[in-house]
């Protein structure tokens, strides 16, 4: 066995505290809170962690003396909590260690204290050596089973401490935040908290919401709401925060603070189970890189959700309708085959979302010069079944024409819904309207 | 005379009077003429690659069809379209690509990953994030046409960034930024189309090798559409409806 007893200061917060306790839930699962101390079991855990030292180090982290932290660690953790005590009363460790130990760093033996003293028995060793029986019927069995605990020779009893089901932790900010980006460090220390409750509990986010604490109760006038939220997702659980880290920068890059703020709260809106990631030793595998969806989801969250698209086919006559646009961050993972007809090879790679009026000059259409149809009419006849379509029926005739400067286009003429019945003589009608609806690439 | 010789074994140093073995391998751009040009026969399996595009025909972007529809069938994996061409002039409404005629080239909707990014930073630091990302095949970027938009440094950093992940890059850009330097290592231009020489024609403007002074007419990749177009319609009479010329169009 192999105990580690951790002394938190008065001065720091709970938020902190908590944090504490979860950074050492990360490094063993056997933590307990016993009277005023954190008491580690780590001896199944050292060599994960390379070591007493590597371990305490990863516990304690940088500055941990200044806060007033203390630590102690011992074979029991009685032993452990009695060294922390005579450390803060700026005793050293006596020798040999358990025998010459003080009574008065022993929680069981504090309501005794006065009697103990007067019989003249001031250390667990002179208290051991006194006859059991008459100790246990003078001060009662629960001080023996602490010395006998202490000693190793009864197994120590503790309530293990467990994390809550949801991670949610909030933070005092160092200084008033004016700006979104001033955020930025404690969420990265609310972040590390997370990614240690996320390791100890065998769970990988999906969905964090961080929220912030505003100053003022109003402002120019106008009553602020206490808090600002910012809710993030990702498309798959993960484990590691900087994928996290690198979107919770950009959003706050771009939010807005109503008031200064105070306080920064980060809480789990949904986690799922880790399954751990799974590697693979074939070349092909191990390419560089970042997953896609963390792509997609940085592109959509600097430069818009409906900036990022993927295009979907659908069964249309009409051009305009043979694809919709979906969000790529909304549409992950879905991936439909293209329909594709018999004649979509003759179709423009590029389509103009809005057909382009085009000038006519005696029955010609102009656009950046004379365009010249080079084929036959394709005629479309369609929409009539849809009620909800702007244009409502579609009558065209659309030709590939030759521009001068840009090209192969796609042009078309639309036809009236009455008298042009696609007679030869109609392309002479001085009325008829020409659009710009596709390039060639 | 030994030291020379021996010179040509480094990597990077090529014969002035032929073509050097690129560092990375290369595939086939679909188009022979033009993999006989080009350093180890192909479009660069990493880096940037330019391609200059005419002013007034931003759009015309078919020399890269064929060898990303050969990649796209051989990787899995979205293809990132990065900005988008813009036929009139900038106040114009920006062309989208058209999924169904894409599809039937080879580049099916559901992998065309599309991006609009307004200024030219926005669409340089999407490059680099969607190079970053383990799953895309290939890389397409609409710079834009304004001059001095985009510094040689920014796509020198996207060159390296594109060596370093092992990715293709090209980087569309308007003929007008042929006077300025570029650092990619291969640079193309897509030559406009005029009466007396239509179709797709491409000059090599820089590639490590001798430089290419003839311009290269490349066959069009779109057996069904010039088909269609040598139907010429004056004779079949301007009324008839495609449906009968579509179908006497061979496959």
């Amino acid at each position: 066995m192999h105990w580690l007893a951790l002394y938190l200061p008065e001065t720091i917060a709970a938020a902190d505290r908590q944090a504490w306790r979860v950074r050492a839930l990360h490094l063993t699962p056997r933590v307990a809170l016993v009277d005023e101390a954190l008491v580690l079991e780590v001896s199944a855990s050292l060599r994960l962690w390379g070591g007493a030292d590597r371990l305490l180090q990863q516990l304690l982290g940088s500055n941990w003396h200044l806060a007033g932290v203390r630590y102690a660690q011992a074979a029991t953790y009685l032993i452990a909590i009695a060294l922390l005590r005579l450390q803060r009363l700026g005793l050293p460790p006596p020798q040999p260690c358990p025998q010459q130990l003080p009574l008065s760093v022993l929680g069981a033996a504090q309501p005794h204290l006065g009697v103990l003293a007067r019989v003249g028995c001031t250390t667990w060793g002179e208290l051991r050596a006194l006859p059991r029986a008459g100790v246990a019927r003078r001060f009662g069995t629960p001080l023996l089973e602490a010395l006998d605990a202490a000693h190793g020779e009864r197994p120590e009893t503790c309530t293990w401490l467990t994390l809550p089901e949801d991670f949610d932790l909030r933070l005092e900010l160092p200084a008033l935040a004016t700006s979104a980006p001033e955020l930025m460090w404690t969420a990265q220390r609310l972040l590390s908290a997370l990614q240690a409750w996320l390791r100890a509990r065998q769970r990988g986010v999906l969905a964090i919401e961080l929220e912030w604490a505003l100053d003022l109760k109003r402002l120019d006038g106008v009553l602020l709401p206490p808090t600002q939220q910012l809710t993030l997702r990702t498309a798959e659980p993960t484990q590691t925060t900087d994928h996290l880290r690198r979107l919770v920068g950009e959003h706050l890059a771009r939010a807005a603070l109503a008031a200064p703020a105070n306080a920064l709260r980060l809480r789990t809106l949904e986690t799922a189970p880790w399954a751990g990631a799974s590697t693979s030793l074939l070349p092909q595998d191990l390419r560089k890189g970042e997953k896609l969806h963390e792509l997609v989801e940085r592109l959509s969250v600097r430069l818009g959700a409906e900036q990022v698209r993927w295009p979907q086919t659908l069964a249309d006559h009409r051009p305009e309708h043979r694809q919709r646009w979906v969000n790529a961050r909304d549409a992950q993972g879905q991936s439909v085959a293209s329909l594709v007809g018999s004649q979509d090879a003759l179709l423009p790679t590029w389509l103009l979302r809005e057909p382009l009026p085009l000038r006519v000059v005696q029955g010609q259409p102009y656009f950046q010069g004379p365009l010249h149809t080079l084929t036959s009419p394709q005629r479309i006849e369609g929409g009539w079944w849809d009620t909800t379509a702007a244009e409502g029926t579609v009558l065209r005739d659309y030709f590939v024409a030759r521009s001068a400067q840009s090209g192969l286009l796609w042009i078309y003429r639309e036809r009236g819904h009455a008298g042009s019945t696609g007679a030869a003589g109609d392309t002479t009608d001085s009325t008829e309207r020409w659009f710009l609806h596709g390039a060639y690439a | 005379m030994a030291a020379v010789l021996s010179a040509r074994d480094l990597p990077g140093v090529w014969p002035a009077h032929a073509l050097a073995t690129p560092s990375a391998a290369a595939y086939a751009t679909g188009f022979a003429a033009l993999d006989a040009e080009l350093p180890g026969g192909g479009w660069p399996e990493a880096g940037l690659v330019e391609l200059l595009l005419p002013a007034q025909a931003p759009h015309r972007w078919l020399v890269l069809l064929p060898a990303l529809a050969a990649r796209l069938r051989q990787h899995s994996g979205p293809l990132v379209l990065i900005g988008a061409p813009s036929l009139l002039g900038p106040q114009a409404p920006a062309l989208e690509p058209f999924s169904p005629a894409l599809a039937a080239q080879g580049v099916p909707a559901h992998r065309l990953l599309c991006i609009n990014a307004t200024s030219a930073a926005q669409r340089l630091w999407a490059c680099e994030q969607a190079l970053r990302c383990a799953d895309t095949v290939a890389v397409v970027a609409w710079l834009p046409q304004r001059e001095g938009a985009v510094q040689p440094a920014a796509l020198r950093r996207l060159h390296v960034g594109a060596v370093d992940y092992g990715k293709p890059l090209f980087v569309l850009r308007s003929a007008l930024a042929q006077q300025a330097s570029t650092p990619a290592p291969l640079r193309l231009e897509v030559v406009a189309e005029s009466d007396s020489a239509p179709g797709l024609q491409v000059r090599i403007l820089k590639r490590r090798g001798p430089p290419l002074r003839n311009t290269l007419a490349l066959r069009s990749p779109l057996p069904r559409l010039d088909a269609l177009l040598q139907t010429r319609p004056g004779a079949a009479g301007s009324g008839e409806v495609a449906h009968a010329l579509v179908g006497a169009v061979p496959a």
